[in-house]
């Protein structure tokens, strides 16, 4: 025992603060920091790359979901870069095991709180390799035990901790280090797996995509979510300006522009069902996306004849989500791409009376 | 050998230890207040932006208190102004430029009707007096000015009554005597403002005279002398100028009888003088310009130089316009006119780089006429202004107006280089600043230097698509002498209209920069901010990714090199 705790007393001497401990009172006025009108679930000093998507997702879903929460995290950058020994980022219980198990364990916590007569809620979060990969049949088990948990997917699209490989969420003919672009092939053969439909396949009351670029929908969809017993399932899109190769600064255009080409829907489904869907104003075409990421630069490259029936591919699917969901709307919408982006003074345009 | 512990925990929030901030390799975020392109563009020196956002925030006074800063005659310029703002309004590629003229003019009226005060204190009883000749819209704005800067002002104007050209030539359609007197007569009650009307300079005072009992004199003349115009020194004996016709119909209701006229010239006299005249009774009424009309092909420069609207009414009246064109030679019939020969002609450069017209032959064309009547511009009246003017014009030698000797300055249209209401009312500012600063002995007021925010620094996904509101307007068949054409836009489109703004360049507190930044290191707080808006960046945090910049949709946030 004292052991540990000296270890940790030389450790946080060190690298860290002293703790604060809850019941010594705390005399100073709060700092503009502490004063923001928001629950900092997730604080700076994380060691997220310039631009991260999935740190800004990460944040947004913390904002709305906390304080009374518990998450369960999945190895893989989220994990790595907000939690750099003896550092924590959180500002929640949080627990981090393997790489494939986050489900396993969310469902221990939820079974250990219910035993408990606790509200907390537990959250599972991982990313896209976590979760379309290698931790799925844990994440299967846990939908269909049922446990009132909301599992979120930071779907960067790749293996991006360990240097980019290409999981089954990356797109076609993306390039990763596993999946190069060159003489045999166009970046990535295969699809992107439909996770959603398999998801909804487990008849759970709620499951949803969002988007880093349209903040209000996602964390309407949180704030949705959280009010559901049951398992409830998020993806969201995020953005990765180390592995698609785009500039810090483009993240959210990038995202967006995901969206308006209709490549990544936001589709919300309960019971396996369709219930809504964030219509496209104006669609844009897959170039407009594809143009801003190193990771499709070999579909521009004028000499390949190959590059033109790729981009159209992309535009083929891309036309396929429109139609399948009904993308395209019905005139114009305070809720679709357009209106839901909207901003005046004082803030987003949508909700206001 | 250091023992890893099993089974530890971190403290929460901890990393805040870690000062990610050193991380930036290329450039941080700063909040920087550029022009706006509407703020940029008018002459009169308005910061449209800043009186939106008072508008956005639902407080008209506020906006008209703003906007009078600058100019104090915004239900005027609301109605007369040719609003290179709207020109230059970044909304314009989106979905129209916002309605910027009429919103001043709402603005305007809303004050006059509400008897909002002007925004000036009482100037000091024994306070610098600056005489100023003339009252039309320049005198008026000098003297509005001088009290702005804590001075009296003297005006000295040769007809009865104030307005310039806005009361003598001004069609009352287009500015009816109640907008006009509204906001005049407010002005001239504000203490410290003495009108001496019916006093003419050369023949009641002189320069030098005013100069030994005033701090300073402005020079606010106007150009009232019609310029001489023949064709191959051919004149009509009943030739009569087009200001003047003008100025005759403001007084007495009536003109020359013509069926046929034909106008030769370009501006706002010559396309007020052709509706007139039509609604008159003239069966064709044609003008005959040198300049092109709007369109792709024409180069700013080229374009007729009159209100855009005005133009368009016009054409909807019927008024035939042969443009990039002149007046080749007069048919008469004994010194009456029966014909004009009109031939086209075009801008050319010379072999000294400099344009000059030049007509093509063979493109002659005969009009059967029983009038034709010059606008081609009027000049100053040299009365009193021996040793100062030029020629024409009095020529001013800088962006103050100053001229020799020392304290008298010019401006508006007897600058020569003017023409409009607006430019009148932005120098008069200038020249009140500069007088102001010169007798407290301070060097000139220092010109704003900040760059313009273009379109492309803007992030447009975030303003809602919305079409321009557009007030009514009389029907062509309905337009006669005294009621104004285009309507009042009303509150509700006013407002409506005004959210519209883009806030170019200024912060919206819109909390996107807030909302996306990965890294919290953008801190909201009222009560630290200090430049404009209500954040604050946090260097110790910032990673300089750039994202902020990019996503704010004014063009507020910059990156920039570290110091
Ligand atoms: C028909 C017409 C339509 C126009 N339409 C527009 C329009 O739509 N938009 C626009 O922006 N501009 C328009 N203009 C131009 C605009 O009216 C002028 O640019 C503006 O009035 C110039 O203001 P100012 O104060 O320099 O001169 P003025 O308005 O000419 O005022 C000069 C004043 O000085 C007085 N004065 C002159 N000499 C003396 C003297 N010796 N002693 C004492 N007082 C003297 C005059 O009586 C007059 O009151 C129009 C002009 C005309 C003629
Ligand atoms: C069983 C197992 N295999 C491999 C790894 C190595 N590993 C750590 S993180 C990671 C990739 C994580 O990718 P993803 O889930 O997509 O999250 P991201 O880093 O992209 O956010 C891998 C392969 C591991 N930790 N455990
Ligand atoms: S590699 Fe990608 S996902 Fe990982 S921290 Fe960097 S930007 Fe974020
Ligand atoms: S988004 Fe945040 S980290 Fe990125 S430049 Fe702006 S303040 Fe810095
Ligand atoms: S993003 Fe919005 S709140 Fe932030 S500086 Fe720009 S306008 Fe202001």
């Amino acid at each position: 025992m004292s052991d540990k705790s000296e270890r940790l007393a030389e450790l946080r001497a060190k690298h860290g603060r002293p703790p604060a401990a809850p019941h010594e009172p705390k005399h100073d006025a709060p700092t503009a920091r502490e004063a923001q009108p928001r629950f900092r679930g997730l604080e700076s000093g994380h060691r997220a790359c310039q631009g991260c998507g999935e740190a800004l997702a990460a944040r947004l879903v913390m904002e709305c979901a906390g304080p009374d929460v518990m998450v369960a995290n999945a190895t893989g950058c989220l994990e790595v870069f907000t939690t750099a020994w003896p550092q924590s980022a959180w500002r929640v219980p949080w627990m981090h095991s393997l790489f494939e198990n986050a489900p396993a364990i969310a469902s221990g916590m939820e079974a250990a709180m219910k035993a408990k007569g606790k509200n907390t809620k537990v959250l599972a979060f991982g990313g896209d390799g976590a979760t379309y990969d290698i931790g799925f049949q844990a994440l299967s088990g846990m939908l269909e035990r049922y446990h009132n948990i909301l599992y979120v997917c930071y779907d960067n699209e790749a293996y991006m901790n360990t240097g980019i490989q290409r999981s089954s969420s990356t797109p076609h003919s993306a390039t990763t280090t596993t999946s190069p672009a060159g003489k045999e092939r166009m970046g990535k053969r295969h699809l992107k797996k439909d996770l959603l439909s398999i998801i909804a396949a487990h008849h759970i009351p709620y499951a949803a995509a969002a988007s880093v670029a349209y903040p209000q929908d996602l964390q309407r969809k949180v704030r949705y979510a959280m009010g559901i017993e049951g398992p409830t399932f998020l993806v969201i899109h995020s953005p990765c300006p180390l592995g698609w190769k785009h500039d810090s600064a483009a993240t959210i255009e990038v995202a967006r522009r995901a969206v308006e080409c209709g490549l990544f829907p936001l589709v919300e489904l309960e019971r396996g069902a369709v219930t809504n869907v964030m219509p496209i104003r104006d669609a844009r075409p897959v170039t407009d996306y594809l143009e801003l990421q190193g990771r499709f630069a070999h579909l521009f490259n004028g000499e390949d004849p190959r590059a033109q029936e790729e981009r159209d591919h992309l535009q083929a699917l891309a036309d396929h989500n429109i139609q399948t969901f009904g993308l395209n709307g019905e005139g114009d919408d305070p809720l679709d791409t357009s209106g839901i982006a909207a901003v005046g003074r004082g803030g987003p345009v949508t909700g206001r009376g | 050998m250091a023992i890893l512990t099993r089974g530890a925990y971190a403290e929460p929030g901890t990393t805040l230890d870690f000062k990610t901030g050193n991380w930036r390799s290329t450039g941080k975020p700063v909040h920087d207040h550029v022009k706006a392109p509407c703020h940029a563009a008018c002459p009169a020196g308005e910061d449209q932006q800043a009186w939106f956002a008072h508008l956005q925030a639902g407080h008209p006074k506020l906006a008209w208190r703003e906007l009078v800063q600058a100019n104090p005659l915004p239900g005027v310029t609301g109605r007369v102004c040719p609003h290179p703002c709207e020109t230059a309004c970044n909304r314009a590629a989106m979905d129209g430029a916002l309605a910027i003229h009429n919103v001043e003019r709402w603005l305007g009226d809303k004050a006059v009707a509400k008897g909002w005060a002007y925004p000036v204190d009482a100037p000091a009883d024994d306070a610098p007096i600056v005489a100023i000749i003339g009252a039309g819209p320049g005198g008026l704005s000098a003297a509005y000015h001088c009290l702005r800067n804590g001075l009296r002002a003297d005006l000295y104007e040769a007809l009865p009554e104030a307005g310039g050209l806005l009361r003598s030539a001004i069609p009352r359609t287009r500015l009816p005597r109640e907008a006009l007197d509204g906001e005049l007569n407010r002005l001239l009650a504000l203490p410290g403002i003495t009108l001496n009307a019916r006093t003419r300079l050369g023949r009641d005072v002189t320069v030098e005279g005013l100069l030994s009992t005033h701090a300073a004199v402005i020079l606010a003349p106007g150009c009232q002398s019609a310029k001489a115009w023949d064709v191959d020194g051919a004149v009509p004996a009943d030739l009569h100028e087009g200001l003047h016709l003008l100025k005759e119909f403001m007084d007495h209701g009536q003109f020359p009888k013509a069926d046929k006229v034909v106008v030769h010239g370009g501006g706002n006299t010559a396309i007020d003088l052709c509706r007139l005249m039509k609604r008159a009774g003239a069966s064709e009424v044609t003008l005959v310009t040198a300049s092109g009309l709007p369109g792709p092909d024409t180069a700013p420069d080229d374009i007729i130089n009159v209100v855009p609207r005005e133009l368009d009414e016009a054409l909807e009246e019927g008024i035939e316009i042969i443009d990039h064109a002149t007046v080749s030679r007069l048919v008469m019939k004994g010194s009456k006119v029966t014909g004009v020969e009109v031939v086209s002609l075009k801008k050319e450069p010379g072999k000294d780089g400099r344009k000059r017209r030049v007509a093509f032959e063979g493109t002659e064309r005969l009009l059967s006429v029983d009038m034709v009547v010059p606008c081609i511009g009027e000049a100053v009246d040299p009365e009193g202004l021996q040793g100062l003017i030029d020629g024409t014009y009095v020529w001013a030698k800088d962006a103050w107006g100053r001229l020799e000797p020392e304290n008298v300055h010019v401006l508006g249209d007897a600058r020569g280089d003017r023409g409009t209401v607006a430019e009148a009312i932005g120098d008069g500012r200038l020249a009140a600043q500069a007088i102001a600063a010169k007798l407290a002995g301070a060097p000139d007021p220092e010109a704003d230097t900040r760059l313009e925010m273009g379109a492309s620094g803007l992030n447009l996904s975030y303003y809602m698509p919305t079409p321009r509101h557009a007030p009514a307007k009389v029907p062509v068949a309905e337009r006669r002498f005294d009621t104004e054409i285009e309507g009042d836009l009303g509150r509700a489109a006013a407002l409506a209209e005004a959210n519209r703004c883009l806030s170019c360049g200024n912060c919206l507190a819109c909390d996107n920069c807030w909302t996306f930044c990965p890294d919290n290191a953008v801190i909201k707080t009222v009560e630290l901010a200090q430049d404009g808006s209500h954040y604050l960046f946090d260097l110790d945090y910032c990673k300089g990714c750039g994202l902020c910049a990019h996503e704010c949709p004014t063009g507020y946030i910059q990156m920039v090199p570290e110091d």
